[in-house]
């Protein structure tokens, strides 16, 4: 999967998922104080959050693998770091990867407009949600509030993750610190044009 | 034997801990989690050496998601044609929810000591050269990872030092929490920015250590022994006896 990725390339994706995965950690913390009180629909809304490294490390390095490394990555810094769930997060980290990466691969690699990532970060989220019916047993719950929580880990992963990753992708491109990567190549190439 | 954990192979334990997890998933009865769970807490006490207190505070969380998952499951799961134990205004509950909803939030439980056993007992590096050696991962991913697992300290450095900065211009903190998460937007486009900048020195450096992925030899060797076998069995032994549950609960 590395072949044809640049060193730095590569670099900059483990940053990315070292950075994210203390912001994931964070979040998550935070979203369990509120699962406490609320139940598992507590996290559905903010969902997004967790997928948002697939969609700016997919952006700004444009090659295959570039969404499920960083997010199997990131799951697994939150593990390493000590007090997170534990392993199974770095699987339910491949599987989210592995749902936004099916969106850009649809597209081969090709484009990567704003509705491309939104649909990866929605690609996240469905596939975070079957992993999720699976594992805690959501096959047991109400249709109705099956059918809730879904809609809104789908929506939740399309704006936070599709619009939210893009406009920090966005945010970093303009500081130029981004200058050799795809997305500054992709960027010149529009102005040619 | 109080090291028996710590010195298994990574990638061994990462595998069982996977395995008990995934097999998990297929029960629904309150007895296997909680079988499991106490199993799990057996293994981690007689053969590492736990924190316990850290432990403890490390489970805290869980508790409360799984109390979370015990009235959500009580409040919306299927009703299903069991006993009604009692009502609470219009709510039924029967006795099939009430199962459920111990075995749900058990089953969080359950999770979440596994893979606090992982964490406790793991060696984030040696976890790396495990995968490296065990697993064929690649190289020039794994140095990238410990590379910029070394980079934590750094950017918490950097962090810092960005806040120091936002103060001195005028957007002090706030006393509010919420304020705080709020505010760490404005951290993290620069503190990514950064970030950048080091990753392409940090390659341009590996490259000049040949770092670029020919095959390599290893200083510190991750070796499979036979007591990683024998802890996998405990596991297994662990997991099958808590899934026995089914026949006689």
């Amino acid at each position: 999967m590395l072949k044809g990725w640049k060193l730095k390339e590569i670099v900059l994706m483990s940053l990315f998922g070292v950075v994210f995965g203390i912001v994931y950690l964070l979040f998550l913390h935070i979203g369990n104080l509120w699962a406490g009180i609320i139940g598992p629909l507590a996290y559905e809304w903010m969902f997004g959050i967790w997928f948002i490294v697939s969609i700016i490390s997919m952006y700004i390095i444009r090659k295959p693998g570039a969404a499920l490394l960083p997010e199997t990555l990131a799951a697994a810094i939150e593990v390493m770091l000590g007090n997170a769930i534990g392993p199974r997060l770095i699987l339910s980290g491949i599987i989210q990867g592995l749902g936004a990466e099916a969106a850009f691969a649809l597209t081969r690699y090709r484009h990567f407009h704003l509705a491309i990532l939104m649909l990866a970060g929605a690609g996240a989220g469905i596939f975070s949600f079957v992993y999720g019916y699976f594992l805690s047993g959501y096959a047991a719950l109400d249709p109705s509030f099956v059918a809730l929580m879904f809609t809104l880990r789908v929506l939740s992963g399309a704006i936070i993750a599709g619009i939210g990753g893009k406009y920090i992708a966005d945010s970093l491109l303009a500081t130029g610190s981004l200058r050799g990567y795809a997305i500054a190549k992709a960027e010149k190439s529009d102005v040619r044009a | 034997m109080r090291r028996l954990l710590h010195e298994m192979n990574p990638c061994i334990k990462f595998l069982a801990v996977t395995v008990c997890i995934l097999t998990l998933a297929f029960f629904f009865n309150p007895w296997t989690p909680l079988l499991f769970f106490a199993g799990v807490v057996l293994l981690q006490l007689l053969f590492s050496q736990t924190n316990w207190k850290l432990w403890s505070l490390a489970m805290l969380p869980f508790l409360i998601g799984a109390f979370g998952y015990f009235w959500t499951t009580l409040v919306f799961g299927e009703p299903g044609d069991g006993l009604v134990l009692w009502t609470i205004g219009k709510l039924d509950i029967t006795t099939q929810q009430w199962e459920l909803a111990w075995s749900l939030s058990l089953r969080v439980l359950a999770f979440s000591s596994i893979s606090l056993l992982f964490a406790f007992t793991t060696d984030p590096v040696r976890f790396i050269q495990s995968l490296m050696q065990q697993w064929k991962l690649s190289p020039k991913l794994a140095f990238s990872v410990l590379i910029s697992y070394q980079f934590l300290p750094v950017l918490k450095t950097e962090f810092e030092q960005l806040q120091q900065a936002h103060r001195i211009r005028g957007p002090g903190s706030s006393p509010s929490a919420f304020k705080r998460i709020t505010a760490l937007r404005r951290l993290l486009i620069p503190l990514l920015a950064g970030a950048v900048r080091k990753a392409e020195r940090a390659a341009f450096a590996m490259e000049a250590r040949a770092f670029t992925g020919e095959a390599r030899t290893h200083y510190t060797e991750v070796k499979l022994t036979r007591k990683d076998f024998v802890l996998f069995s405990l596991f297994s032994l662990v997991l099958s006896v808590s899934g026995s549950a089914v026949f006689w609960a």
